[in-house]
């Protein structure tokens, strides 16, 4: 950079704020997104801004890079390189953005540009900042490739976005954001969307660069687990302030501030595999007598049509659920976890095998009697943004189960939905409101209650809490539990995320590509696994302290060194 | 690639044939073809409609006459078309060959200069989206929306060809013509060029002053009916365009890009000279191959002396070269417009393709066939330009809100180039759907225009045919207007495949 | 941040400052606030319809539209009156008159401190025509029923689009293959030609406008049913429609409760753009001789009746083209407005206040 400015308190910072402060004018009002926020990231660190939804800690990142919509007002400073940014003209901000700081983003779907190869989108950067031209830039970028660890960059480096997985395309983003070796690099939920194995090899990745090239990181993530795998120094945000700041050890285990230390015993645990190889497990329980089966599936297999040729995305699962049990589906993306909720639910026909509700085959029921068994089952979907019509108010989401299976009168079916907002904490006044006017915690708390309507004897959750920031997340799964015992409904619990099955279930089916891997008790399958890919999953989880994720991190090399090995 | 493309010409082709049934069964319903000689009182009345039931083989029940007019069809892949005879007997396979040409020309060239416009004007707005620039043109886009189509033709014809006719005759403006007209334009330029306040201001005065000494000048010189370029004139425009070519993209310090444009420029120049005689009396292909030549030896200088920069420099050369031909060959029309308002002392027509009996050199009839064609362009050009535009925009403005836009911003790139190379292409995927749509509203469009101007077209062919329950003309407008629109649907298609890399590879 | 973050984050942190909790403890989770902040909530509960009012109220332009579609509407219907209910105004459309200065418009407008004649209705406000019947009352009835055939026109339309573009995207299969084909099938046949071709044969039926306002519905619906279609493809994945499906809803209320309403939006903006379409078709119809004919009358038709007087008496051919003008304007006005008001994500438009004052 040639342009050098002399402001004393940021020098020897990669990027630094003082007293940043945001306020965005929206439709109807005005929101104060950041309120006076200092922070500072020297080179060759990883600082993790902590947060939930809300409490600031993107729009803080994006106004470093200068990109805050027009309705944004920013105050304050915030130094990239010893160079404020806030108030910089746009033609100096665009020089410093890449070569002073870059940023990855959370959705590596999205994040390219679909119409343009690799190649023109890695180089641009590149020749933009004068760094390499032509074939020397193409030659630099297939460098950036080889480096993010995209095998046989030459060839594929002319290919286009769609044709890379989410993991790869995440390692090009983040080629991009290393190509013009930036001072600083924000990388905003770069693993959220990511499934746990392909989230560890990014966070290997970034470690490895970090060490490579000196960079100070900016990480902003709502997931303790990765930021015990990563960060050096932790900030934790709330409601746009900093509540705490310290190094990674004093935060994540002697949290001072009591939304820390409430937002840390809100993370579900995962406890530790036993690698001894002495584990006992718990001797079987006889088989209750009065066991009552509820759900069943026996050689399961599910197709989707795509245009004429079937895709498998179940094959062959069987298990039971009884009263009172709580059965935990876990899976990464695309290994048909959801697609057996969806056809229990109805939604999908079976293609073969049996799948029995109370002992009648849902594929064998008429058309009534299939209807008539739906009144018996409530589901819980993942999105609470979309799981409740907008133009329904709360009141008649909740009873809407009730109108269809013709239950009750008007002031019956209004008293079961007080009684139901009540089971949930949901203040009563909430029955005429609009889902909109609900935060998505309270959404999904509707969503439970609606499912309970006609007090079911079994419940589907489909990934009920992986929209849900943490907190929000563990007062969920808590009534979840709560409402479980008292109503002893079965429960379908499909979740991509390890600790919240072994928070929650007695018995778990570990899935890949649409066939069951390992099954069995919880205690057994989560914490003595037989197979490698259960043990792979169990590995790539992070957990939320820095010191026992440092051992997982290297029990897991060796786990994967030993793979290749063989 | 070309399966895809070969499985969407067989189903457009399946809804011609569907769409061709349909047609005929309601032509053919659509009243009585002997209607008027039923009523009719004179001798041979008898004889009257037996010739005219064989004309239109009305002998025949619906599906022999769709079978006959189908079979006929078919002929045409041997090239031997049989469209059948109209109410009068004539062959209609003659009478469409001479409509043909006159309303594909129009509706082509309407299309075409609407996209162009349409596309350009939708990106701007959207880039300066709630400005007065953007509110102007939404409003007088729905004001198009709104025209009917004869209306404002009629308007046009009354206001501008008359007005003009009467005007060129003995052009000049009085002084408050020439203030209003300065003002007007003064304003124009600062809602285009935009920016603060104090620079709005500077806009408007230049370019009002400008203005408002041009003029004069431009009477004084009699330009209007003695139009002309001069080397000069042709010198400092392309040069002009070679310098902001060049700033526009890298900026005029950058020797790799400026000297093959400035090259292009001397070299266009020379050509001029060469090039003189031969381009007072040339041809089509004359002037295609010169075009061809004048973008493709730039594009040659860029790339060899582009260097590192070769992409940008062979852009701005092409471009350059291209604009220098567009002067060139403007010179000689400027040189030819004397003689014309001689031949033509009302230059701009208001009834038909082309002036009966024109006789005149290549640029007389170039001129005459403009000037007929330049009001139907422009109220099709326009109503379709409208449509264009609100999609670009609706378009770019939802592609900008996309992570991918936000990404390129991350690297450092300039607005300029994040609209053009990362925001552009994407937009233009839905447009190049919507363009067949609208290829066959135009056709619609045609219609109606052809009856106000008077044309000898095929839409004239379809409101008689249909007027007289007479099938044949009727489905060889059809046949020519389906065809035309599934051949733009395919070439839309194809533009798609090729902005979308998820459909191709 | 994607867009839908970006909302998220910006409705997290309202205003409201609720850091202490009912029982004077500060609250230390997001759960905590967010309830609390419900309980506090004590504004009026929003449902979307008023929301969109709100928004639709703030459109100045969209409002000005109204205003003059009603206007247009009341006075086209109680001047020269309507299905036997005479009108206010005292000239006929039959009767023929003398003509009073060559049947120049009485109308006049331009003050006299600008050397005009003042404000004068005179008996002629529009003038005459050549028989000199006043064509205030004669383009009044022409708007009557150029708005009559748009309204139909725009509800047959409407109606059917909605219907079928629901059933096709809600159940695809050979439906939908159906629908696409026969869009596509106006993609080939001009719009215009199918409509002239229907418009001769409603005219040599019947000569209703009725007839021909329902022959063109049935041309029309392709539009919104394509665009219902999209909608309800995109709206059928949304989870609350999985819900309705499983709690055993049956699949006419999950598409009559659950899945039009939520494409109202599309559907009434597009009615709207309907209507104006229609407005257009029916007077280019008219001008080619295959729409209205006389003894009826309509805008279209009154253009193409008087379309040669223009040299000599141009009023005869500026008004109902004004009076086309003005309603296709307005009306296309009026539904912007409402897709700003049901969509409003490209209109987020805020001030910059305070800029200076924070920085």
């Amino acid at each position: 950079m040639s342009i050098q400015a002399q402001v004393p308190s940021s020098i020897g910072t990669a990027l630094s704020f003082e007293n940043l402060s945001v306020v965005f004018d929206t439709e109807f009002s005005q929101v104060h997104a950041v309120k006076g926020l200092s922070l500072e990231v020297y080179p060759g660190e990883v600082v993790a801004l902590v947060g939930e939804s809300g409490s600031g800690k993107s729009v803080t990142s994006t106004a470093a890079m200068g990109l805050l919509p027009n309705n944004a007002n920013i105050s304050g400073k915030a130094f990239v390189g010893g160079i404020n940014v806030v108030g910089l003209p746009e033609a100096k901000m665009r020089k410093m953005r890449a070569t002073d700081i870059a940023m990855v983003f959370q959705e590596p779907m999205t994040a390219l540009n679909p119409v343009l190869t690799i190649e023109r989108q890695l180089t641009e950067s590149l020749e933009l900042h004068g760094l390499a031209y032509g074939k020397e830039a193409t030659a630099r970028a297939i460098e950036l490739l080889e480096l993010v660890g995209i095998p046989d960059p030459a060839k594929r480096i002319k290919q286009y976005p769609h044709q890379f997985s989410g993991g790869q395309r995440q390692r090009i983003v983040i080629a991009m954001a290393i190509s013009c070796d930036p001072k600083v690099i924000i990388a905003d939920e770069p693993t959220t969307a990511l499934d746990v194995t392909v989230q560890a090899e990014i966070l290997d990745l970034l470690r490895e660069l970090k060490d490579k090239l000196n960079t100070g990181i900016l990480l902003i993530t709502h997931n303790m687990g990765v930021v015990a795998d990563l960060a050096d120094r932790v900030a934790v945000m709330f409601r746009g302030s900093l509540v705490e700041t310290g190094t990674v050890d004093q935060v994540l285990n002697h949290p001072q501030h009591p939304y820390t230390q409430k937002l840390l015993s809100s993370v579900p645990r995962l406890e530790a595999v036993d690698v001894s190889g002495n584990w006992v497990p718990e001797p079987l329980a006889a088989v209750d007598p009065n066991r009552k089966l509820i759900l069943e599936a026996k050689n399961l297999v599910l197709e989707y049509d795509m245009r004429g040729t079937k895709f498998r995305a179940v094959d062959d699962v069987s298990f039971d659920i009884a009263r009172g049990e709580i059965l935990g589906i876990v899976g990464e993306s695309g290994s048909g976890k959801s697609t057996i909720a969806k056809a229990v639910l109805g939604l999908l026909p079976v293609a073969s095998g049996k799948l029995a509700v109370q002992g009648s085959d849902l594929t064998k029921l008429r058309p009534k009697a299939a209807r008539a068994i739906r009144a018996k089952m409530g589901v819980i979907f993942q999105d609470p943004a979309a799981s409740l019509n907008p133009r329904f108010p709360i009141g008649d989401c909740i009873t809407e189960p009730m109108v269809v299976h013709k239950v009750g009168n008007r002031a019956e079916r209004i008293k079961r939905a007080k009684e139901l907002l009540e089971a949930v904490h949901l203040p009563t006044s909430v029955i005429n409101r609009y889902p909109h006017e609900l935060s998505g915690g309270q959404r999904q708390r509707v969503c439970i209650a609606r499912a309970l309507t006609l007090d079911p004897e079994l419940l589907i959750a489909d990934e009920p809490t992986s929209a849900l920031d943490v907190s929000v997340q563990a007062a969920v799964l808590e009534m979840i539990q709560e409402l479980q015992e008292r109503y002893e409904f079965a429960c379908l619990f499909v979740s991509h995320d390890l600790a919240v099955i072994d928070l929650l279930a007695h018995s778990v089916v570990v899935m890949k590509n649409g066939k069951s891997i390992e099954q069995g008790r919880v205690s057994d399958v989560l914490h003595a696994p037989q197979e490698d890919y259960t043990r792979k999953l169990l590995a790539a989880a992070p957990v939320p302290e820095p010191g026992e994720q440092a051992i997982r991190r290297e029990a897991r090399r060796l786990l994967l060194a030993a793979e290749k090995g063989l | 690639m070309l399966k895809f493309i070969l499985k969407r010409l067989g189903a457009s082709l399946g809804i011609l044939l569907a769409a061709s049934f349909l047609l005929y069964i309601l032509v053919i319903n659509a009243g009585d073809p002997l209607g008027d000689l039923r009523e009719s009182v004179s001798d041979n009345r008898e004889h009257l409609m037996a010739q005219r039931t064989e004309y239109m083989n009305l002998d025949q029940p619906w599906y022999g006459r769709y079978w006959t007019w189908l079979t006929g069809v078919s002929k045409c892949f041997a090239l031997q078309c049989d469209l059948g005879t109209n109410i009068q007997g004539q062959n209609v396979a003659d009478l469409l060959s001479v409509a043909a040409s006159s309303t594909l020309r129009l509706v082509v060239l309407a299309t075409v200069l609407a996209a162009i416009f349409g596309i350009a004007i939708g990106v701007l707005t959207a880039v300066r989206q709630y400005s007065g620039l953007d509110y102007g043109v939404t409003f007088l886009t729905f004001l198009f929306f709104s025209l009917p189509v004869f209306w404002a033709a009629v308007m046009l014809k009354e206001y501008l060809a008359i007005g003009y006719n009467d005007w060129i005759k003995e052009p000049g403006f009085s002084t408050p013509q020439i203030i209003v007209i300065a003002m007007v334009f003064g304003f124009l330029m600062q809602v285009f060029l935009a920016g603060s306040v104090k620079r709005r201001l500077i806009t408007f005065a230049v370019s009002a002053a400008f203005v408002g000494v041009a003029i004069p000048y431009l009477v004084w010189l009699n330009f209007f009916r003695y139009p002309q370029l001069g080397l000069v004139g042709i010198i400092v425009l392309s040069l002009a365009i070679a310098l902001s070519g060049t700033a526009m993209t890298v900026g005029v310090r950058n020797k790799q890009v400026l000297y093959p444009a400035l090259i292009t420029v001397a070299l266009g120049i020379i050509m001029y000279y060469a090039t003189f005689s031969l381009l007072q009396a040339p041809n089509t292909w004359l002037l295609i191959g010169g075009g061809i030549l004048a973008v493709g030896i730039p594009g040659a200088i860029g790339y060899f002396m582009g260097g590192r920069l070769r992409k940008v420099a062979m852009w701005v050369s092409a471009f350059t070269g291209f604009a220098l031909a567009a002067l060139t060959v403007l010179d000689h029309i400027y040189r030819a417009w004397p003689g014309f308002l001689k031949l033509k002392p009302r230059p701009i027509g208001t009834i038909g393709s082309q002036t009966p009996d024109f006789v005149g050199g290549f640029w007389d009839v170039f001129l005459d066939r403009g000037a007929q064609l330049l009001l139907p362009t422009i109220l099709l050009a326009v109503i379709s330009l409208a449509s264009y535009s609100r999609y670009t925009r609706t378009s770019m403005l939802e592609v900008g809100q996309q992570d991918y836009i936000r990404t390129a911003r991350s690297k450092g790139l300039s607005e300029r180039t994040v609209i053009f190379r990362h925001a552009f292409r994407n937009a233009l995927i839905p447009i190049a759907t919507i363009a067949a749509f609208d290829f066959a509203g135009l056709i619609g469009g045609a219609v109606i225009t052809e009856n106000v101007f008077g044309w000898k077209g095929m839409g004239e062919m379809f409101a008689t045919g249909l007027t007289h329950v007479d099938p044949a003309p009727v489905m060889a407008f059809f046949l020519v207007t389906g065809s035309a629109a599934v051949l733009f649907n395919m070439l839309a298609d194809i533009f798609y495949a090729l902005l979308d890399p998820r459909i191709r590879v | 941040m994607s867009g839908h973050q970006d909302n998220e984050e910006l409705k997290g942190s309202s205003n409201m400052e609720t850091e202490i909790g009912p029982d004077g403890q500060p609250l230390v989770s997001l759960a905590e606030v967010e309830d609390a902040e419900l309980a506090q909530k004590d504004s009026q509960s929003m449902s979307q319809g008023q929301l969109i009012r709100r928004r639709f109220l703030n459109h100045k332009p969209a409002i000005i539209s109204s205003i003059v579609l009603v206007v247009i509407t009341l006075t086209a219907f109680t001047s020269i009156g309507f299905a036997g209910i005479p009108g206010w105004w005292n000239q006929s459309y039959l009767k023929s008159a003398e003509l009073i200065n060559g049947g120049a418009p009485t109308l006049h407008l331009w003050p006299t401190w600008l050397g005009g004649q003042g404000f004068a209705i005179g008996d002629h406000p529009f003038g005459q025509d050549n028989t000199g019947k006043d064509y205030f009352a004669l383009v009044m009835r022409g708007t009557q029923k150029s708005i009559i055939i748009a309204v139909v026109v725009g509800a047959v339309a409407t109606v059917i689009g909605a219907v079928i573009g629901a059933v096709a995207g809600y159940f695809r299969g050979w439906v939908d293959e159906v629908l696409m084909r026969l869009t596509d099938l106006f993609i080939v046949i001009p719009l215009l030609v199918l409509a002239a071709v229907l418009g001769k044969m409603a005219g040599s039926a019947s000569g209703s406008i009725l007839t021909l306002a329902f022959a063109l519905g049935l041309l029309t619906w392709t539009g919104l049913a394509r665009l219902v279609r999209g909608e309800i493809l995109t709206l059928r994945e949304r989870e609350y429609v999985a819900a309705a499906q499983a709690m055993g809803s049956k699949t006419s209320r999950v598409i009559f409760k659950h899945l039009l309403p939520n494409t109202v939006g599309v559907i009434v903006v597009n009615a709207t753009f309907a209507i104006a379409g229609a407005i257009l078709l029916e007077t280019s119809l008219s001008y080619l001789g295959f729409g209205v004919k006389a003894p009826e009358s309509s805008l279209g038709l009154l253009i193409s009746q008087y379309q040669n007087a223009f040299t000599n008496r141009p009023w005869l051919f500026w008004w109902p083209g004004m009076m086309i003008v003005t309603i296709a304007l307005s009306v296309n006005f009026l539904g912007d407005g409402l897709r700003d008001a049901f969509d409003p994500r490209q209109t987020r438009k805020a001030k910059r206040r305070n800029k200076k004052e924070l920085s």
